[in-house]
């Protein structure tokens, strides 16, 4: 449904010294600097399927989704979604598409949804009858059936996002791109929308790309997670992998009496494990889980250990270790 | 067919929408009874000094005024709301919605926010040409006056595609204002009459910069004998200009880089 090889898009983005004097020579000599927004990336992604995108910001997500939207060009590389070129914008493709941005309003501000709704019922040219089921059916399953009348700019930011998700899904489009589609959601409008999403998916076997910093989001939705940074694929895989690799591991955190410890850390690692962070007196290990008890009790045996906890790595923290480009065992 | 129904959507949110703001509303009407007063006396005051200006008489000359204000005034109506908005669009990323829409991104961007406040000024303007065609010594045929009209729709939608032109640079320059101000410097040359413009001056106002084609020609062939080449050279101008600006607009599309959230 969705094929992607070698993609490349580079930006040229200039640079500028602080200040005026700054302004005045760039208005003369620019500095232009070539930002990678995507190297090399292949990805492939089946109906039905969800695929959660992660990344810090700037890492490249939103460029890889605007160019399979078609809104932005690709510098080289092969793309298809639903069998067309997607920056070639032929209407047969754009109708089988939706995009939404949780950052940027699809809806005319000063009019009731129902309004909108209507003109995009002409622009995608829906079958009234298949409009009025639709349009029944997603309102009534976010729960925004009253709100329909009511001018855009009234509503709260979780029933406007709401509206958004009906405004992008009116025409039943096979693939899906969700930009970060929860930010700045309350948990109860967060969870609604989680819920629909999959509801959706199921009757409609749509794919779905999501991009979003929520972890609730990703562990929710996807099974399978592609990690971005700095323009280049680190992970693809299923979530299920990250996660016992979460499993696998623990974390033990450390608070000495005030000594210096450090020296002899190499030694009491040995291939063991690697430090998470580490201050003056608290020091956070990530040691394999077998390690854990000879590793604790070494500790306990060698320093003036005051408190000593063990637990598990959440699965944010790997992936955000992931996004900041540590090494981490197995992975590319 | 289809876009005509699109057309009438956007006219229906607009008027909606216009109705909300009526200080706004009455203050624009104001603002243009200015501007239409100035124009007409800045001709009146001309001809208190000559009888005849690059050819025309002061009854010619007022259908002129008229028939310029109807351009600026139809302009103001249908397209200048979306294309003050345009170069902010391209900077800020929000073309992004347009693009993926199964339209043209062009005629959605063009058009969909019909100024129903410039509605009353389309209705003086109209009263103002109407009034200079009246006062004029000849009498007009039904076909010339269906002429005059036809290139004055014309002139309009070729007024339109010179402004999109001087636009489409903030693809590249991210400066919003810039060719918009050069533009409406420019396109002053549409409320001169083009007798005025002789040699050089002449063959730009008719081919490069044809602001010329915009209200004066039109004017002038209500007092003309009728001439196959002036409407052909028109109809060539605005289709060619046309065409370069949907060819443009493509172009400029993969330069869009969509400023990111």
């Amino acid at each position: 449904m969705i094929e992607v090889k070698n993609l490349k898009k580079t930006f040229r983005v200039h640079e500028k010294e602080p200040g005026l004097q700054g302004s005045i020579h760039s208005l003369f000599r620019r500095q232009w600097i070539k930002k990678e927004a995507l190297r090399d990336v292949s990805l492939a992604v089946k109906p039905g399927e969800i695929l959660g995108l992660l990344g810090a910001n700037g890492a490249g997500k939103t460029t890889l989704v605007k160019v399979l939207a078609g809104i932005i060009y690709p510098d080289s590389g092969f793309v298809k979604v639903l069998g067309h070129v997607p920056w070639q914008r032929e209407n047969q493709f754009r109708k089988q598409i939706a995009l939404i941005m949780g950052q940027k309003a699809q809806l005319w501000w000063d009019l009731p949804a129902a309004d909108c709704f209507l003109l995009l019922r002409e622009i995608y040219q829906v079958p009234p009858l298949q409009y009025r089921k639709t349009l029944d059916f997603l309102s009534a399953s976010l729960g925004v059936k009253d709100l329909l009348k009511i001018q855009i700019r009234r509503l709260s930011l979780g029933e406007r996002m709401k509206m958004e998700l009906i405004a992008a899904l009116l025409h039943q489009p096979k693939v899906v791109f969700l930009d970060e589609p929860t930010i700045g959601l309350d948990f109860t409008s967060q969870r609604a929308i989680r819920d629909f999403l999959l509801q959706y998916r199921e009757e409609h076997q749509a794919a779905m790309i999501l991009t979003s910093h929520y972890m609730e989001d990703i562990e929710s939705l996807c099974e399978r997670i592609v990690i971005i940074r700095q323009g280049k694929f680190v992970y693809d895989g299923p979530l299920a992998q990250i996660a016992d690799q979460c499993r696998q591991e623990k974390v033990i955190s450390v608070t000495f009496s005030g000594e210096n410890y450090e020296k002899n850390i190499p030694f009491l690692l040995e291939g063991k494990g690697s430090i998470l962070s580490q201050s003056n007196e608290i020091l956070k290990l990530r040691i394999p889980r077998e390690q854990v008890p000879q590793v604790a009790s070494h500790l306990l045996q060698n320093f003036p250990v005051i408190d000593l906890a063990i637990s598990e790595d959440e699965i944010a923290t790997i992936i955000e270790s992931i996004f900041r480009g540590e090494e981490r065992g197995e992975e590319k | 067919m289809r876009y005509l129904r699109l057309y009438l959507y956007f006219l229906r949110f607009s008027i909606s929408r216009a109705l909300e703001f009526r200080i706004d509303f009455f203050f624009r009407i104001l603002m243009d009874f200015l501007y239409y007063s100035v124009n007409i006396a800045l001709y009146k005051i001309l001809f208190l000094h000559t009888p005849t200006l690059a050819g025309w008489t002061e009854a010619q000359a007022m259908v002129f005024v008229g028939a310029y204000l109807f351009v600026d005034a139809l302009n103001m109506t249908i397209f200048s709301n979306n294309l003050w908005w345009f170069p902010i669009f391209v900077n800020r990323g929000d073309l992004d919605y347009y693009l993926v829409r199964p339209i043209s991104s062009l005629f959605f961007l063009s058009l969909r926010d019909f100024a129903a406040n410039s509605f009353v000024n389309l209705l003086m303007a109209l009263a103002i040409l109407s009034w200079a065609l009246s006062q004029y010594p000849g009498t007009f045929t039904l076909s010339q006056l269906f002429l005059f009209f036809l290139l004055l729709l014309n002139g309009t939608f070729l007024y339109y595609i010179l402004h999109m032109l001087f636009l489409i640079p903030v693809f590249w320059t991210h400066s919003t204002r810039g060719f918009d101000r050069i533009f409406h410097g420019v396109s002053q040359i549409m409320e001169r009459p083009d007798g005025i413009f002789v040699g050089w001056s002449r063959k730009i106002v008719t081919t490069l910069l044809p602001f010329a084609l915009i209200a004066s020609f039109p004017t002038r062939s209500l007092f003309e004998a009728f001439s196959w080449d002036i409407l052909i050279h028109i109809f060539f101008i605005t289709t060619l200009f046309f065409m370069i600006l949907l060819f443009l607009w493509g172009f400029a599309l993969r330069f869009y880089s969509s400023a990111s959230s």
